[in-house]
């Protein structure tokens, strides 16, 4: 009898593993009387005891031994674990804030400790070894997350009031939503011009192929410029043509603001944009390109019908990488008061308030996340009959 | 008909095809061979103006090539290359249909000219239409190359190299279908390789190309029987011409009618070729074989001096 067919998956034991120690080892929550006070750490047993820290545990150990012998059963088995893990980590959040946060202090708040932060981010990782093992389509991967985040949403409409973020959420909801909007608008504008200034710069350089060397020197020449240095380079020759030009004045350009983030922004993204669809274009197969011709294709259907779509995954890719870095950049432009959720990293760093600054950094690190999978699933879509 | 008549290419200073004249006529498949950058290629090339002749005139029935607009040339032409260039995006039916869509023939009618020419080549249409030719198999694509190639039912067929590519088993296979085709459809074809054997096998003219210039033409047999020159002689084969010139040979050129003895034990086919003859010969250690009808019907003999060709004064 073959009694070892199935060998014990130890990426997945490993994982799971290491939650268990972060859990138990690191604090699950931190609790402050007010805002400027740091936070007292709260391990597990200090929110619910043995008993609690029991119950806590054992789906954790479950999966643990389900790893031991992955059939595919089980693991479908700890996928519905790790999904339900995921999704009990805001109620643990509101059993840990109705333990610890004295209900009498109105300005106590409880931060989210490192001990949940290292499950939420470890489990997160199973789920990815478990969609690969299990062959799962990208989709279906996805549609497993909203069940947590449904979770999360319940949580936070019916609690959590003593939660830090929200807190930080609440006294500036409007400010956060027109950040979201502000944030989503720079990249949006910046991606689009980029995209159609890209194409046409990757166009011209196929046609003129002395122009090439010369315009990637300069798209990396601006690469290398950090982003701060680019901003203060902008800021005096705008100044300068929005004193000079009344119409620029009018249109909201000046030294500081959006006129210099996004012109920063597209410089940055040109690079990316540029590279991706010349190199895409370029290296469309010439065989596929001479019997184009061959056919009878004049060059506008050779270009549109061939070496367009042929081209257009890896234009795609550069869009995608191009996004998730604009998103990232525009954080940055907060500074020069380009708003964005950039403003509340910058605040939060400048008041010590660590909550505050992670109200903009994790709505920016979900965006790029959301970014990518989507870019990623539409590149996926237009790669037809399994042709790299 | 096509008419090449002083032509010349250069690139720069470098001259590919140097003053060649060449008269292909209607129906014929004329084989251009020779060694790589012999100027076949781009000879072929300047006929559907890929490339542009220098110098010399490209009559297309008649009527010069480039007073042509090149899609219009082009799309009267069939086209197949090595490497068959499929459209990676596009299904088998998509890509087998793009030279009729391309003039504009009504959707039902290039559907249906799909089926033909995919039941033509033994394509079947339920398993492959909806393939996309990362799906298929070498000799697959390259039929779905010449089938793309045919779409339009052009006069003329241009192919380069196109069973190149394929390991000898199946281009075999492949030349035997586009000889095949060819009895039955009568395309005017220009065909270039630089495979000998299958020039021998596929040609009614062939051109030996050598250093941009046209060495030779003429019938495989006369080349075979009189090379112009020692690059011709080598071409093809050398010694082994002999064998080569038995392989475009049947059987019943060189046999004789049924005597009075009794019949040879071995049989050979009439339209085998001789030196598949002279194989049998070989293998069974025999001098005489019967020759036998499509019917198994003994209808002469073959012996072996009368198969290389002695001639029979005791006979």
């Amino acid at each position: 009898m073959r009694r070892d067919a199935v060998q014990p998956n130890i990426v997945l034991a490993s994982l799971f593993l290491a939650t268990l120690v972060a859990w138990l080892g690191l604090d699950a929550v931190s609790v402050a009387p007010n805002r400027i006070v740091p936070g007292q750490g709260v391990d597990v047993l200090g929110v619910a005891g043995w008993g609690g820290m029991a119950v806590s545990i054992s789906p954790l150990l479950v999966a643990l031994g389900l790893a031991w012998r992955p059939t595919p059963d089980r693991l479908r088995w700890s996928t519905g674990l790790v999904v339900l893990m995921l999704s009990a980590l805001p109620v643990w959040l509101m059993v840990a804030a109705a333990f610890t946060v004295d209900p009498d202090m109105p300005q106590a708040r409880m931060g989210i400790g490192g001990g949940v932060w290292m499950a939420l981010f470890l489990l997160l990782l199973a789920l990815i070894e478990l969609r690969t093992r299990l062959t799962m389509p990208r989709a279906r991967g996805w549609a497993l997350l909203l069940v947590p985040l449904a979770s999360l949403a319940a949580c936070l409409s019916f609690g959590l009031e003593p939660l830090a973020l929200r807190q930080e959420y609440q006294g500036r909801s409007e400010a956060f939503v027109s950040a979201i909007a502000e944030h989503l608008l720079l990249v949006g504008v910046a991606v689009c011009l980029s995209l159609l200034l890209g194409v046409g710069l990757a166009m011209a350089m196929r046609h003129w192929p002395r122009a090439q060397r010369v315009g990637f020197a300069i798209l990396n020449f601006l690469q290398t410029i950090p982003s701060l240095a680019l901003f203060g380079l902008l800021l005096a020759p705008l100044a300068w043509l929005s004193s000079r030009f009344d119409w620029l004045a009018a249109f909201g350009v000046s030294g500081i603001g959006w006129a210099p983030a996004l012109l920063a922004l597209i410089g940055y993204s040109l690079l990316p944009m540029v590279r991706n669809t010349y190199v895409a274009l370029d290296e469309v197969d010439l065989d596929v390109i001479e019997a184009a011709r061959g056919m009878g294709m004049s060059r506008g259907q050779v270009f549109r019908q061939v070496r367009l779509p042929l081209a257009l995954p890896l234009i795609l890719e550069g869009i995608r990488i191009t996004t998730v870095q604009a998103i990232g950049l525009t954080a940055v432009a907060a500074l020069i008061g380009a708003g964005g959720l950039g403003t509340f990293i910058f605040q939060g760093l400048g008041q010590a308030a660590m909550d505050m600054v992670l109200l903009g950094a994790l709505p920016i690190l979900a965006m790029a996340l959301v970014a990518d999978a989507l870019l990623g699933a539409l590149t996926d879509l237009l790669r037809p009959g399994g042709a790299t | 008909m096509i008419e090449l008549i002083h032509v010349t290419k250069r690139f720069g200073d470098a001259v590919a095809v140097d003053d060649i004249s060449l008269s292909v006529g209607k129906g014929e498949l004329c084989v251009l061979v020779g060694t790589s950058g012999c100027g076949k290629s781009t000879t072929l090339r300047m006929i559907n103006r890929l490339i542009e002749h220098s110098d010399g005139e490209i009559h297309l029935d008649g009527q010069p090539v480039r007073e042509f607009r090149e899609e219009v040339l082009r799309r009267r032409i069939g086209y197949a290359i090595q490497s068959t260039g499929l459209f990676p995006h596009w299904t088998v039916e998509r890509n087998i249909g793009l030279v009729p869509r391309l003039l504009k023939w009504p959707a039902n009618r290039v559907r249906e000219r799909v089926e033909e020419l995919m039941a033509l080549l033994e394509l079947s249409m339920t398993e492959f239409a909806d393939k996309y030719p990362s799906q298929l198999s070498g000799g697959q694509a390259q039929r779905v190359g010449v089938a793309r190639a045919l779409a339009a039912d052009p006069e003329i067929l241009l192919m380069d190299e196109p069973f190149g590519a394929l390991d000898p088993i199946t281009r075999e296979s492949l030349q035997d279908e586009l000889a095949r085709l060819q009895a039955r459809l009568h395309k005017t074809i220009v065909f270039v390789t630089h495979d000998m054997d299958e020039a021998l096998r596929l040609a009614d003219r062939l051109v030996v190309m050598n250093q941009g210039r046209i060495v030779q033409q003429g019938h495989p047999i006369e080349l075979l029987r009189a090379p112009a020159d020692a690059f011709v002689e080598s071409l093809l084969g050398g010694e082994d011409r002999g064998l080569k010139e038995a392989a475009l040979l049947p059987v019943s050129e060189r046999m004789s009618p049924l005597g009075p003895g009794p019949l040879a034990e071995e049989r050979i086919a009439r339209d085998a070729t001789l030196r598949e003859a002279l194989s049998v010969m070989l293998w069974r250690h025999v001098e005489h074989l019967a020759v036998v009808d499509d019917d198994e019907v003994p209808i002469g003999e073959l012996s072996l001096r009368r198969l290389v060709g002695a001639r029979d004064h005791d006979a």
